[in-house]
């Protein structure tokens, strides 16, 4: 199990039963102390108490630091990380989590338009006050198939936001017009969206003339700059998975793998252990060349196969 | 070697990860660390594998100012993650040696390694331009309160 000192430790000031999908909950500090901060459009990765890791979007006010608010919407299909914080975690409850990540920054010196469906709602909910306070220029089209789906939409109507929130029913009217979105974009504008991945592969197929200007998140699974792979460890015979965007160390260590670790930069190599097969990416910066040979730096370090072995 | 400089910020947070909090004082214990500070309560990062010399740490107010002048990265004192921000002292040069903080006596044992976690916490990339700077590690000798202000010394 993850170490509670290897963690943000936070527990569960309140829950709010948005509707009978979806929650929020407010996460604080044991002792009030402000938490990590983090920007909007930041998730963080919840370690729940059966021992599944899940990451949520942070839905509350950057500028509010001793929160981080995470909306959860009961997937009764699911893979059961849902369900649990619906169904065993209450007010009180201890939960560790990681550190906030951004892989998808919202809110540039540009105009923003923002494209939201369903529970794809969340991490725009972090942007809207800083997007109001500023003045900038923003449009926000909240989807979802029904008026009773639309968790969010009293709370965005308290919000008042004006036309700057336009909601859209795909069972009772028209869908939302993407295409009419993407050209009513301006030349500086950027297009950020969020949902079910039947909407996002609509939206980047028909946004490639945005390039950089396009930003999309997909539910729950930040984007990763490695793949995933696994690591055999040679002596055990243990399997470990690497999940993109965590590190070879990070992996080992959920899974009970004593790995001994100061900088995690790879400059101390207080962690490097030995490699016997596969292709390693080196990442190291005080490693020499013929040592690499030999030994891998967990921390920085990934593998370009699918397959790395280790002699652990 | 000969040196008076002064305690410009203390700082301390209860547990690995959250932001530190500037204070007007702080209660060091011997042999121990620092009252309310993650490494005296076996809160911090590191506190599955103990060390001695990680009762308090320094950090120089100079390389505040030289990551602001050579790379025009601004970091705040409270965000290095040192408990202690010293100016006019040069802590790279007193592994091994006592000195004074006010009243208190410490003895520096190691240069601290910057860690990657302070780019996930402040959003800043300044793990590689921190190297070789990234403060001073030691423990205490001679325990007591410090001050803003107070002066640092050799013993």
């Amino acid at each position: 199990m993850v170490k509670s000192i290897h963690r943000v430790t936070t527990r569960v000031m309140r829950i709010d039963q948005i509707d009978a999908r979806v929650r929020l909950l407010h996460l604080q500090d044991p002792d009030g102390w402000d938490l990590p901060p983090f920007t909007a459009g930041a998730h963080i990765d919840i370690h729940l108490p059966s021992g599944l890791i899940r990451q949520y979007s942070l839905s509350g006010d950057p500028a509010r630091g001793d929160t981080y608010t995470i909306a959860v919407q009961r997937q009764d299909d699911g893979r059961g990380g849902s369900r649990e914080l619906h169904d065993n975690v209450i007010a009180g409850d201890e939960l560790l989590v990681s550190l906030p990540r951004n892989t998808f920054p919202i809110g540039k010196d540009a105009p923003v338009t923002m494209v939201a469906g369903g529970i794809g709602i969340t991490p725009f909910l972090s942007a809207l006050p800083s997007l109001m306070a500023s003045g900038q220029t923003f449009t926000l089209h909240y989807c979802a198939r029904t008026v009773e789906r639309a968790s969010f939409m009293p709370m965005l109507k308290e919000m008042g936001l004006g036309d700057r929130v336009q909601f859209h029913f795909s069972e009772t009217g028209p869908r939302l017009d993407l295409e009419r979105v993407i050209s009513d974009l301006t030349e500086d504008g950027h297009l950020y969206c969020c949902g079910p991945t039947r909407m996002l592969d609509a939206v980047e197929l028909k946004s490639d003339d945005l390039g950089a200007r396009l930003h999309v998140e997909h539910f729950g699974v930040a984007a990763g700059a490695d793949p995933a792979y696994e690591v055999l460890l040679a002596r055990s015979g243990q399997v470990v998975p690497v999940a993109p965007e965590q590190t070879m160390l990070q992996a080992l260590r959920a899974a009970d793998v004593d790995m001994p670790a100061s900088c995690e930069g790879g400059v101390c190599l207080e962690c490097r252990c030995r490699w016997l097969d596969g292709t390693p990416i080196h990442r190291e910066l005080t490693m020499t060349l013929s040592d690499r040979d030999e030994w891998i730096t967990p921390c920085v370090s990934g593998s370009a196969g699918p397959r790395l072995t280790l002699d652990l | 070697m000969k040196f008076t400089g002064k305690v410009e910020g203390l700082h301390v947070t209860p547990r690995s990860f959250l932001p530190m909090r500037n204070m007007g004082s702080l209660e060091l214990v011997e042999g121990l660390g620092i009252e309310g500070d993650r490494h005296s309560m076996n809160e911090a990062f590191h506190s599955d594998r103990p060390e001695e010399g990680r009762q308090i740490t320094f950090f120089e107010a100079e390389t505040l100012e030289a990551l602001k002048r050579d790379h025009d990265i601004i970091l705040r004192p409270e965000q290095h993650r040192r408990n202690v921000t010293t100016r006019g002292v040069p802590l790279n040069h007193l592994v091994g040696r006592r000195f004074r903080v006010g009243s208190c006596v410490v003895e520096a044992t190691r240069l601290s390694t910057p860690c990657r976690h302070i780019e996930q916490i402040t959003g800043l990339e300044i793990y590689e331009v921190l190297l070789h700077r990234a403060g001073l590690n030691a423990k205490i000798v001679k325990g007591g309160q410090i001050h803003l202000g107070d002066f640092i010394e050799p013993e």
